[in-house]
């Protein structure tokens, strides 16, 4: 599959579900929009230190919204000729409902600006044998530099495709993209010894950058597995804990994340309603997303409506800016029309959310985190659970260290509890430098204060 | 169906493994007064799974046509023949298996296509409208439908032939209360395989609603419990997620194989002796276990396994090609989400064998701990230390429970929380029917089992 032969397929269904929106209209269906998702990949999987499996995988899925009298039915197919068939089938589930909200309906176009074509012709050259050769030197990288890393899993990933959208009000977008991806996943053992699991992953738009991504990705991998082998239960405490990029975006951002979206402030569950223009965070934080670069991964010009996509700020210095709405949401609101956050893809309803978000770096340097006087704890991972609506949170902390007296102790065993909307209050530092997580977002290290950290061990 | 795949299978040699499935998932969702949204998913195709050379090669194709699967077969072959030269570790062959042939059709099926998409809707709609009047405090209360009806045809070149169909209906309410600022959630969730009348069974759409905004509106009044290692009796939903995720996965044979902490432990002691563990295929004690299938996705019967026996650790979880490794017998435990995924080894319904105790009597006889209710979520690692989350923690003092706390994260050691087991009752409950586990791909499980007194880590102030 390659670049020539995609572009004839996107072209040859635009042509279909244009037809396809044209005959539901001469039908009596007004508001349909068709999502499409297509995708070709070539996969390799690693398993126990040993190569697995080869895969090849193709599928086209359409996610298909019928609105008709303020009702909404939606329709997630991977079969092509029975097409109408399936709006004809959302139609009569819309049809079917009595709670019309005429506040819902399908947006009007608008130009976008920003157009994202990430297909770089050179993975047209590469198949299932330079990935074979990806997992060959992984598994060297393994034997020679980490060998008591045993790797329970891992994927080399060549993928092409596109995504299209296309609606009775006139809406059209599409992107084609290609990439290299690859993740591992493991932990290290010796002898009776085993350490908490860990994983890493790196994409690329060509060879080149995955390559060298991948690399640090892997190395990362190992070290942090190796890191975790001699953990050490510790006695509780109250404190500070130092958070590295992952974990400030996997488990504490999120929850503030996700109460900025429309649905969540529509229905009551969001404790940030009413909060725009306020200070809701320390004046150490500033977020804003951008899915308008064109050199990270998650970079797109339309949303999940087919609207074009901006860059907005989030929060500035802890004061609140901008909420995020698709459509029916904004509407909701009050608003004339969405931001452009409109999440999801063939397979899911139009969501509301950022795109590519990235957070300002501080002033600090990582370094001296490491080297605080008195107790930190290093959160590598939280495995745990989070409530949206209170914003509570809890786990326990995987892959961590007790760094005390400028010494790094592995620990096991040990839980922490706080609320992601305090700990926007307890940043005391952020730092310089940070990682690009998934190549797409830009989070630094921050070191907090005030937790309670739960142990085993008596003092 | 069969018969299309076998023609495909006509003239090829060596081992192919056909999988033909077809998923319709429905979901309906009522939340502030009106239907939020209603969808259905189709998603049909196939997987095709080659051992050549040594090693696997994997194709799927949605285009159900002979020349489509036959060219998918080609693809998997020069795909593994690709890997081949890599894999260090060869796969020789697989080993016979007590393979399903036939047709193996589901209960509750035609219940679930008789009733209409107006009467699922309705239930949504009229159980969110009677919740959100329940309290002036409550926020938001959403009310969900949704049934996953799959059907699947297993055809390999070494002996599987069956098609098998069954659907999995699920109900769940979420509720957000508010007072003061502060907010707090609620939710309950039953799933089975079976039909509706399956489904409601234990509990009424009401009283699965009354629970779920009882619980947010409750604990608005309720502070952390203190952290530390806790005396704990938890109920059939939390021992589910314990034996899950404790346990389960760290047998699962594809892990023991990566070192977990189950590796080489087979005869050794892990447990104490009121420990008796299985995962199973079919539904104990009683129908509709959600994690229930009649054939494995590799065409292999599932068998009830005996993972511990009295506290002995007495076998891992296989699919054709660990069996092979160790010398055993496959257990029916590969799984695969969607056509285009390839089977893993999976568990399907955990659960502790129930015990001689009643609930009544271990409250009484425990001076000092909790009482966890109300599973959430949960990870296990290679290590055996595992985690999940629990709605609301009930203090135990004196053999009577006192008050209400906010259920947060309980951790431990798998084997040290088994072996820590001194009560077991009587009681039996699947608790876990409408959970997902993950590992790569989503699979449906169930667990459950008796109400249990062990020892955990408690995450608190």
């Amino acid at each position: 599959m390659d670049r020539t032969s995609i572009e004839k397929r996107l072209n040859d269904q635009k042509d279909l579900l244009s037809n396809l929106v044209k005959k539901a209209k001469t039908n009596g269906i007004d508001q349909v929009e068709i999502y499409s998702s297509y995708g070709y990949s070539e996969d390799v999987s690693l398993e126990k230190n040993d190569l697995n499996n080869c895969t090849a995988t193709e599928e086209n899925m359409f996610g298909i919204r019928v609105i008709t009298e303020g009702n909404q039915g939606f329709i997630i197919s991977n079969h092509i000729p029975s097409l109408y068939e399936s709006i004809e089938e959302a139609y009569s589930l819309a049809k079917s409902q009595s709670t019309p909200d005429f506040d819902l309906g399908l947006p009007e176009p608008e130009s976008i600006q920003n157009h994202f074509n990430q297909y770089d012709p050179s993975l047209d050259t590469m198949g299932i044998e330079d990935l074979v050769n990806s997992a060959k030197e992984a598994l060297g990288w393994r034997n020679d530099l980490y060998p008591k890393v045993n790797i329970d899993s891992g994927d080399f990933s060549l993928s092409k495709g596109y995504k299209l959208i296309v609606s009775s009000k006139g809406v059209m977008a599409h992107e084609l993209g290609a990439e290299l991806s690859a993740s591992v996943m493991g932990m290290g053992v010796d002898g009776d010894l085993v350490g908490s699991f860990d994983y890493d992953s790196a994409s690329g738009f060509d060879k080149g950058q995955f390559q060298t991504l991948w690399k640090k990705a892997f190395m990362n991998f190992g070290d942090k597995c190796m890191g975790a082998l001699y953990a050490k239960p510790i006695s509780g405490f109250q404190g500070k804990v130092l958070l590295p990029p992952e974990a400030v975006y996997s488990f504490f951002l999120g929850l503030f994340i996700g109460s900025l979206n429309g649905t969540s402030l529509r229905k009551g569950k969001s404790k940030m309603a009413g909060k725009l223009g306020e200070k809701v965070a320390s004046p150490l934080l500033s977020i804003w997303d951008d899915p308008t670069n064109n050199s990270f991964m998650g970079s797109t010009g339309f949303d999940r409506e087919g609207l074009p996509t901006s860059k907005k700020s989030v929060l500035t210095a802890g004061v609140l800016d901008t909420y995020f709405y698709n459509t029916y949401e904004a509407k909701k609101a009050g608003l004339k029309k969405s931001n452009g956050s409109a999440t999801g893809g063939a397979q899911s309803l139009p969501g509301c959310g950022p795109k590519q978000l990235q957070i300002a770096p501080g002033a600090s340097a990582k370094d001296e985190f490491f080297k605080l006087p008195g107790k930190t704890l290093f959160v590598n991972r939280i495995s745990g659970t989070k409530d949206g609506a209170s914003g509570d949170f809890s786990g326990v902390i995987k892959g961590g260290y007790l760094l005390e007296n400028g010494e790094k102790i592995p620990v096991r065993e040990v839980q922490i509890v706080g609320n992601a909307f305090d700990t926007l209050n307890q940043i005391e530092a952020i730092s310089k430098e940070g990682e690009l997580l998934g190549e797409s977002s830009f989070v630094p290290y921050m070191l907090l204060d005030g937790f309670t950290i739960t142990g085993v061990t008596e003092e | 169906m069969r018969n299309l795949l076998k023609e495909c299978l006509a003239e090829e040699s060596g081992f192919v493994e056909l999988r033909y499935h077809h998923k319709e998932s429905r979901s309906f969702h009522a939340e502030r007064g009106r239907v939020e949204s209603t969808a259905l998913r189709k998603r049909t195709g196939v997987g095709v799974r080659v051992l050549e050379a040594g090693t696997w090669g994997f194709a799927s194709t949605s285009e159900i046509s002979k020349s489509s699967i036959q060219n998918a077969i080609q693809v998997a072959k020069k795909a593994a023949r690709l890997s081949s030269a890599l894999r260090k570790d060869k796969i020789p062959h697989l080993p016979k298996a007590n393979f399903a042939v036939g047709d193996f059709i589901g209960k509750g099926i035609e219940d679930f296509r008789n009733r209409t998409v107006e009467e699922k809707l309705k239930l949504v709609l009229d159980i969110q409208n009677a919740a959100a009047k329940q309290s002036a405090k409550l926020q938001s209360v959403g009310c969900g439908y949704s049934e996953i009806y799959e059907e699947k045809a297993i055809v390999t070149t070494d002996g599987a032939d069956s098609f098998f169909s069954m659907v999995r209906p699920e109900f769940r309410v979420s509720a957000v209360a508010k007072e003061d600022g502060k907010m707090e959630s609620g939710s309950h969730s039953i799933g089975v395989t079976g039909g509706w009348d399956c489904l409601f069974r234990s509990q009424s759409p009401t009283e699965i609603s009354d629970e779920a905004c009882k619980t947010a509106v409750d604990l608005l009044s309720s502070s952390l419990p203190d952290g530390g290692l806790s005396t704990v009796i938890l109920s059939p939903s939390i021992v589910g997620l314990l034996v899950h995720e404790a346990i389960g996965h760290t047998v699962e044979a594809d892990f023991v194989l990566s070192g977990s902490v189950a590796q080489g432990k087979i005869g050794h002691r892990v447990g104490s002796d009121l420990v008796t563990l299985c995962d199973s295929g079919y539904s104990e004690y009683y129908e509709g276990a959600g994690g229930s299938i009649p054939v494995d996705d590799e065409g292999v019967i599932p068998t009830n396994t005996v993972i511990i026996k009295n506290g002995i650790l007495s076998s891992y979880l296989h699919n054709r090609e660990t069996a092979e490794r160790f010398g055993v017998a496959p257990t029916g435990s590969a799984r695969a989400w969607e056509y285009g995924d390839v089977p893993l080894i999976r568990m399907r319904n955990t659960f502790l064998v129930p015990g001689e105790s009643s609930l009544d009597e271990m409250i009484a006889n425990t001076k000092d701990g909790f009482y966890l209710d109300g599973a959430k979520n949960g990870q296990a690692d290679a290590t055996g230390e595992f985690m999940f989350a629990v709605q609301k923690a009930y203090r135990i003092q004196n053999g009577k429970i006192t008050e209400l706390l906010k259920g947060v994260t309980v951790s431990g050691l798998a084997f040290d929380v088994l072996q820590n087991v001194d009560m077991v009752s009587k009681e039996f409950k699947w608790d876990l029917g409408s959970g997902h586990c993950g590992k790569g791909q989503p699979a449906k499980v169930d667990a459950g089992g008796p109400y249990v007194r062990t020892k955990v880590l408690l995450g608190g102030k």
